[in-house]
């Protein structure tokens, strides 16, 4: 089957998925809403596979709008990567969705879910493989509408309302924003197919360039969560049902990021280092302050949420990095870059999509997502508590897992800005480069408070005592996404030339062809410009112990400063498996050995003596996480709210109260200083309104003269 | 800023030379009683009514002294008609439990590097401040490959003192099973090995002994440093044991 | 009733107490002097015991001492609340005499300086079972959450040399919790905790990094020392009053004589007076040494500790030379000292002292430079002036809150009256202050020792006849760690009927809690080792 016929299946199951569960019995609606999902999910898979991996070609021209120009719809390989990561998600995801929906049978109409859910897939879909301005906007806006209604599925609750307005209202202002870029960039056209865009955008003047570039930036910078807009996704996420958040951070995020690369790096690529520069800048700040405020919340899906905006700013400080060495003229570096970006947001979307499903199965298990009411449910729920755990290794960034190999790979382009030449960008990358290291370490230490008090430890209340196992279906999806964290943690070589290929277009080099040297390759892509001492003493560093057997032998970052002495930089997450494989066995070995002579006596923690340890006298996440607010206390502003009653005299206090509320950083200074100076404006135009008729005839009549005097003067 | 680097250099070496050569310097133990030969027949009568806790015994023609008892009161050293005889000196650990082998096992695992973990069981202060003195430069339990460390898991060593006050015998109890075998319990002072002047009372066990398996008692009221350090060794089989109770010495007439 | 303005201190001289009280308060209480015990008994009855001691506290200035509950044959009580001002004022013993069929008696605890009250009045109700109306915390005090309600182990007919063995059989003990806040937890320490800690325990109420509250819990060292004193003889009871605080050892077993003599009228020669006061100071010089040790090895400061240590090493090394044990036990009787010391002892003991002092001072001179050190205590564990009055806090962590009380000044014993002392008071409260107070009380004991050695007069060390007879007396005196309070009675045989200690740890750590509060975790060991208290000496 061509490319066409397998999208068009996959409409058909889409239209399947909307219309069939009205004229099924309400049992089967959920098993239905699985099996089309993920039917639908493996044809896109296989499609995006077809596309970016064996290089086949999709192109549809459908039908003429006005004398505007014609829809089509057509892929490249970026969207085929996109498209890959939405479906990669979208399975594991609509398997939850059999087991998860069920809670909704009874008060919600699940019917109607399938049907956003599904119009909600299709429209991702479209927005990919959009070929030209209209499409991509139309789709562009069902999908806004089709998220919107799905995160305010439970509409009768008032912070959901609430949640979905704020998302709707952001959302819609960033489309107006992209909707004027598209606009300025097809009227110096005349057509609006991508392709003509294309063609046209060298002749674009500076400042419509500019203008391109600040307003496709920030509305696409809308949907992916970067800083300052980013307040509705700590809102959205916790009153979605649990799929659409996953699928909410896991997919149409990405499309942001998606947006961001095509307008900024393929229809209209940016001159200059400037607007990279202010895409890096974004990115890393998204980064820090996504993530500082992701360790101090105690609520799981909030934490994901602020982690989402810390992992997008991530991407984007990539994709700047790509944008500021594709502008200098060092293309290969931009593409390590890109690839960089592409990969994490690869990685991302596994691991975050893992861990929102695990909160759900958490949810499910004991009825609460607060991190201080959770502990000890490792024991009730095995194996989610297992696969969790692999989520929470690879949004660490730990080795061998996935997040550890795009993090390396960023922080590596961050550090390959000793190519450039100016200073002032190179103290930028630098510091830069060192927000995203504080962004890694505070990142461990969010999702080790996450591991270590949700699911360690003591239970804190009676419903995680007797936490229960989640559903053999959300297990299934829960190991499918945790086996692909491993998989692209080990097999980043293969991985990666499969990127690439969505690169080349953008950054115009190969950065595989051009950097891995020949004992890396499988193949006999030899690069013939690595000087000859280099090599042999790269060989000496035993770079090809085991290359026989072991798949995908490593990572090779090159800094070709000098030819003489170029830096190398490896490393080999698969090595590193087997490495730690092997130590791993030869512990349980010694263990096995050393204490076949002894006994070995299990008892409970040491408490001091006292006669009964009580959870209340364990460490609590917020506990865990408090340090980091009190570091952070400037950034933070914490007020503090106090009080303490006492009975009988002052010496004999009987409670006291302590609350912290924290206001967002980016709410404080971007987002109500505005609002307040429109209140204030709004105070002072309110006196206009005097409620006499006779003003209102005045104004009229100034109006009128008005209108008189300007028209006048024009003529 | 103060150069603590130079000032400790400056004080030089301070480690007593025990327990290579006896350690004789002035002030480093009182001394206690030991078991005597007296002329008068009713000095027995009247050391042993002296004594307030009933340490003293008559024995063949003198006295003999129950160290396990015996709280340096001084009263009978001090008794206006015939006293009791003072030793010098601080080996007083003494075994009490039977399991010699099991100690040997002990000393042959961990004979150089032990984990000590001490518990207050209603102790009156002066044990703690003793053991405390045994990590100070002179005595310097480091040397001899003993540490303390705060938690009872990773403890070889046991050392308890008090006369296990009601409200510790289970903080002492969860202590001991804290401890991963093989272990060893020191009971250090008067009060661990029989109660001391508070004696098995309402309020207090009477010994350590009562609630966990003691294996070296090092008496004294309090046992200075050296003595407790006499008795980390003798856990060990570094050193010989002294006994618990001081006979009194046989008459030197006659055959041996 | 109206209040009387506040009377300066001219006016409350001894003997015109008695008036004072008689108008003030004319037909409802019985004020007499008690020239021997230097005291003025105030009798009264149970419906003025609060306005009348609140008029002693917040109008007179008065401090509280300690609380004394006796059980009076056949079924009554016979309650005593000694107060005291200065050298001017006597003491003021409130007494309150019941009849069994009054089982509760109004507290105290909620006046001016209630925190002073509290604990006395828990610690009666936990023993006696004597309930105290309007005290909000009663119970689970010093007898812990096993022991079974309604037995009283200080009441007469309680045995205390048998084991009580009736037990709750799963005693519920719930942490008493009381800050809410989210992600509020209470962080356990002890019993059983550190390298070398007493056995008591701590809840830290907590969010995270600051401690809200701090919840101690004493008395797991309890031995009833107060209960098996009763029926010793009194050379049998002295052992137990040396040897329940055993680095306070000498101190309260100064007290405890000073009672017996003042009881059987006994007065010991000038040259025991002298040499209680040498050795008194020597044990303080010991302990305070002892405290410096804690406070350089809290703050992981090695060399400091290892130095200190040295000094403590010796001093104790230097006590057992002269009196043959390094705690200095056995060394007081009733009557004067059991041991003397030679001419060449007293060089001796001159000679070491004067070059403890000198170690002491360069030690003080490189702590002042060590920024690292003073940072963990500066402005750390602050007590203010207020609330250690208002909790009659006691001894060198009272003088760091700017309170210069000192009983070798106030009502001076042994040979303290002819002694040149002057009270080191700092006023910030904090740890550094602490210490400070610390290092001039060493530096100051040194140069008693040797100004009392330098004028020995020759002469007996003990009074000849020693005959007990049948009384009560009230005895304070300054031990290292603070004001300690006796109180004895003796029957005609000699033998002890009520024992009543009231140590200054007892009295300082209920105000341990408001150092530790609103610091952080980190700096709790640091505030607990610049308190310096003894575990021991608090649970008797």
């Amino acid at each position: 089957m061509s490319t066409t016929q397998f999208l068009l299946a996959f409409f058909i199951l889409c239209a399947a998925g909307a219309i069939l569960p009205f004229l099924t019995p309400q049992r089967w609606l959920t098993i239905l809403l699985a099996a089309i999902g993920s039917l639908a999910a493996l044809v896109v898979l296989v499609v995006s596979a077809m596309l970016l991996a064996f290089g086949a070609e999709f192109h549809v021209t459908l039908w003429p709008v006005l004398t505007l120009g014609t829809l089509t719809l057509e892929t490249d390989p970026l969207s085929a990567f996109f498209l890959f990561v939405t479906a990669l998600v979208f399975l594991p995801v609509s398997i939850f969705s059999g087991t998860y929906l069920t809670k909704y049978l009874t008060h919600h109409d699940v019917r109607y879910f399938s049907l956003l859910y599904h119009a909600l897939f299709a429209s991702i879909v479209l927005v990919l493989i959009a070929g030209d301005v209209i499409s991509f906007l139309v789709a562009w806006e069902l999908m806004s509408i089709a998220s919107y209604l799905l995160v305010n599925y439970e509409f009768e609750r008032a912070e959901s309302s609430r949640a979905g307005y704020v998302m709707l209202a952001m959302s819609e202002g960033g489309t107006i924003a992209v909707a004027i870029a598209f606009i300025m960039i097809a009227g110096a056209t005349g057509g609006f197919g991508f392709s003509e865009l294309r063609s046209v955008a060298p002749t674009v003047t500076d400042a419509l360039r500019w203008a391109i570039f600040l307003l496709s930036f920030f509305g696409f910078a809308v949907k992916a969560g970067l800083i300052p807009f980013n307040s509705w996704l700590p809102l959205a996420h916790p009153v979605a049902p649990t799929n659409v958040s996953a699928l909410l951070s896991a997919v149409i995020v990405n499309l942001g990021i998606y947006g961001i690369v095509r307008v900024n790096l393929d229809l209209a690529p940016t001159t200059g280092a400037a607007p990279g520069l202010i895409v890096l800048v974004i990115g890393s700040l998204s980064a820090l302050i996504g993530i500082l405020y992701a360790t101090i919340q105690g609520e799981m899906k909030r934490l994901l949420a602020h982690s989402t905006i810390e992992n997008m700013g991530i991407v984007a400080a990539g994709i700047g990095a790509a944008m500021v060495f594709v502008a200098s003229g060092h293309q290969v570096v931009g593409a390590i870059a890109l690839i960089a970006a592409l990969y994490h947001l690869a990685n991302h979307s596994v691991y975050k999509a893992l861990l929102f499903i695990g909160t759900g199965a958490v949810e499910a298990g004991t009825g609460t997502r607060d991190l201080d009411r959770l502990g000890g449910i490792i024991h009730g729920m095995p194996w989610t508590s297992a696969f969790f755990l692999i989520g929470v290794l690879s949004i660490a960034a730990l080795p061998p897992f996935n997040g550890f190999v795009s993090e390396w790979l960023t922080l590596q382009t961050m550090l390959r800005s000793a190519v450039l030449s100016s200073t002032v960008i190179k103290t930028i990358f630098a510091i830069c480069g060192a927000l995203l290291a504080l962004t890694a370490g505070l990142a461990i230490t969010c999702f080790v408070k996450v591991f270590a008090m949700g699911f360690l430890g003591m239970s804190r209340s009676q419903a995680a005592a007797e936490a229960r196992e989640a559903h053999v279906g959300t297990r299934t999806s829960l190991a499918l996404l945790a086996v692909l964290c491993v998989l692209l943690g080990v097999l980043p070589t293969y991985v990666i030339p499969v990127i690439d290929r969505a690169v080349v277009p953008l950054a115009h080099e190969s950065a595989t062809a051009a950097l891995v040297p020949p004992f890396f390759t499988a193949n006999a892509q030899q690069p013939e410009n690595l000087p000859a001492p280099f090599l042999s003493e790269f060989h000496d560093l035993g770079a090809q112990v085991g290359r026989e057997f072991l798949p995908g032998r490593g990572l090779v970052v090159l800094h070709r400063g000098e030819e003489r002495n170029p830096v190398v930089f490896a490393m080999s997450t698969s090595y590193m498996l087997v490495a730690l494989a092997g130590i791993l066995v030869l512990i349980f070995v010694a263990f096995r050995l050393l204490t076949r002579y002894r006994g070995l006596a299990r008892a409970a923690a040491w408490d001091g003596g006292l006669r009964h340890l009580s959870p209340g006298l364990t460490y609590t996440a917020t506990g865990f996480s408090n340090p980091v607010r009190v570091i952070f206390a400037a950034l933070l502003h914490p007020a503090a709210d106090e009080g303490s009653t006492e009975a009988v005299a002052v010496h004999f206090r009987t409670a006291i109260r302590r609350e912290y509320t924290e206001v967002h950083i980016i709410d404080r200074f971007v987002v109500q200083p505005p609002i307040t100076i429109l209140r204030n404006l709004a105070e002072v135009a309110r006196r206009m309104h005097v409620g006499h008729v006779n003003a209102y005839a005045a104004y009229v009549l100034l109006a009128l003269l008005l209108v008189l005097i300007v028209g006048v003067g024009l003529l | 800023m103060a150069n603590w680097v130079l000032k400790g250099l400056r004080t030089g070496v301070k480690s007593s030379a025990y327990p290579n050569r006896p350690d004789d310097a002035p002030g480093v133990s009182p001394g206690r009683p030991m078991g005597t030969r007296l002329k008068s027949p009713t000095a027995a009568d009247e050391l042993v009514a002296r004594c307030p806790t009933q340490a003293i015994a008559r024995e063949n023609g003198g006295i003999a002294i129950d160290q396990g008892r015996c709280i340096h009161c001084s009263r009978c050293r001090r008794h206006v008609g015939e006293a009791a005889a003072w030793e010098p000196g601080y080996e007083w650990a003494a075994q009490t439990s039977d399991a010699a082998t099991a100690l040997r096992k002990l000393a042959g695992m961990f004979g150089r590097s032990l984990h000590v973990r001490f518990v207050d069981a209603g102790a009156c202060g002066a044990c703690m401040s003793e053991a405390r003195q045994i990590n100070n430069p002179y005595y310097n339990m480091h040397r001899l490959g003993f540490f303390i460390t705060p938690s009872p898991r990773s403890a070889d060593i046991l050392l308890v003192a008090g006369p296990v006050s009601d409200a510790m015998r289970l903080p002492l109890r969860k202590t001991y099973d804290a401890m991963p075998t093989p272990k060893r319990v020191v009971a250090v002072g008067a009060c661990a090995a029989s109660g001391g002047v508070f004696g098995p009372s309402f309020a207090a066990l009477g010994g350590a002994a009562e609630i966990i398996p003691v294996d070296v008692v090092v008496p004294g009221c309090p046992p200075p440093p050296l003595a407790i350090l006499h008795g980390l060794l003798v856990a060990v089989e570094r050193k010989p044991p002294s006994a618990l109770v001081s006979a009194a010495p046989r008459p030197t007439t006659g055959s041996a | 009733m109206a209040m009387l303005d506040r009377i300066d201190d001219d006016a409350a001289g001894a003997a015109s107490f008695p008036e004072l009280c008689r108008s003030r308060w004319r037909g409802e209480v019985v004020a007499t002097l008690d020239e021997a015990q230097r005291a003025c008994r105030v009798e009264c009855g149970p419906a003025h015991l609060r306005d009348l001691c609140q008029w002693l506290t917040r109008d007179l200035d008065f401090a509280f001492a300690t609380l004394v509950v006796e059980q009076t044959p056949p079924t009554g009580w016979s309650l005593l609340y000694a107060f005291y001002k200065d050298a001017k004022s006597p003491w003021v013993h409130v007494e309150l005499k019941l009849d069994a069929a009054v089982s509760a008696v109004p507290s105290i605890a909620d006046l001016f300086h209630g925190p002073s009250f509290d604990w006395h009045e828990r610690e009666v109700e936990d023993l006696f079972g004597l309930h105290f109306e309007g005290h909000p915390r009663l119970g689970e005090f010093i007898l812990h959450e096993d022991w079974p309600e309604g037995v009283n182990p200080m009441r007469r007919d309680f045995d205390a040399r048998k084991r009580f063995e009736p037990r709750a059989m799963e005693p519920k003990w719930e942490p008493p919790t009381i800050v809410t806040a989210p992600g509020a937890f209470a962080m356990p320490i002890g019993p059983v905790f550190s390298d070398f800690a007493e056995s008591a325990h701590f809840l830290l109420e907590s969010v995270g990094e600051d401690v809200i509250r701090t919840i101690p819990r004493f008395f797991y060292k309890y031995r009833g020392v107060e209960k098996i004193a009763e029926g010793q003889p009194a050379d049998r009871a002295l052992l137990l009053a040396e040897r329940f605080s055993g680095i306070a050892a000498f101190a309260h077993g100064l007290a405890f004589c000073q009672a017996v003599e003042a009881i059987c009228g006994i007065k010991p020669p000038p040259r025991a007076q002298a040499l209680r006061t040498v050795f008194a100071e020597l044990e303080r010089l010991r302990s305070h040494a002892a405290a410096i040790t804690g406070i350089c090895n809290s703050t992981a400061l090695a060399v400091a500790t290892s130095q200190a240590a040295l000094i403590e090493e010796s001093l104790l090394r230097l006590s057992c030379e002269i009196t043959g044990h390094r705690y200095l036990f056995g060394s007081v009787v009733p009557g004067g000292m059991a041991c003397d010391l030679s001419a060449m002892d007293c060089r001796h003991l001159t000679d070491a002292v004067f070059g403890i002092a000198q170690e002491l001072r360069s030690l003080l001179q490189m702590l002042r430079y060590s920024s690292s050190f003073l940072d963990r205590l500066e402005e750390v564990g602050i007590v203010t002036e207020d609330k250690a009055r208002s909790y009659g806090l006691v001894g060198p962590i009272a003088r760091a809150s700017g309170v210069a009380r000192d009983i070798r000044k106030l009502f001076p014993y042994a040979a303290y009256g002819s002694v040149d002392l002057s009270v080191p008071v700092e006023q910030e409260g904090d740890g550094y202050a602490r210490l400070r107070v610390l290092f001039a009380e060493a530096e100051q004991s040194a140069a008693i020792i040797g100004g009392v050695l330098s004028s020995l007069t020759e002469g007996a060390v003990r009074a000849d006849h020693v005959r007990l007879r049948a009384g009560a007396a009230l005895m304070a005196v300054e031990a290292p760690l603070g004001a300690a309070f006796h109180w004895l009675r003796l029957d005609d045989d000699g033998k002890v009927i009520r024992y009543r200690v009231t140590p200054p740890s007892f009295t300082n750590w209920h105000g341990f809690h408001l150092a530790a509060e609103n610091f952080a975790f980190q700096d709790f060991p640091i505030i607990l080792a610049s308190f310096g208290l003894s575990n021991a000496e608090c649970d008797r």
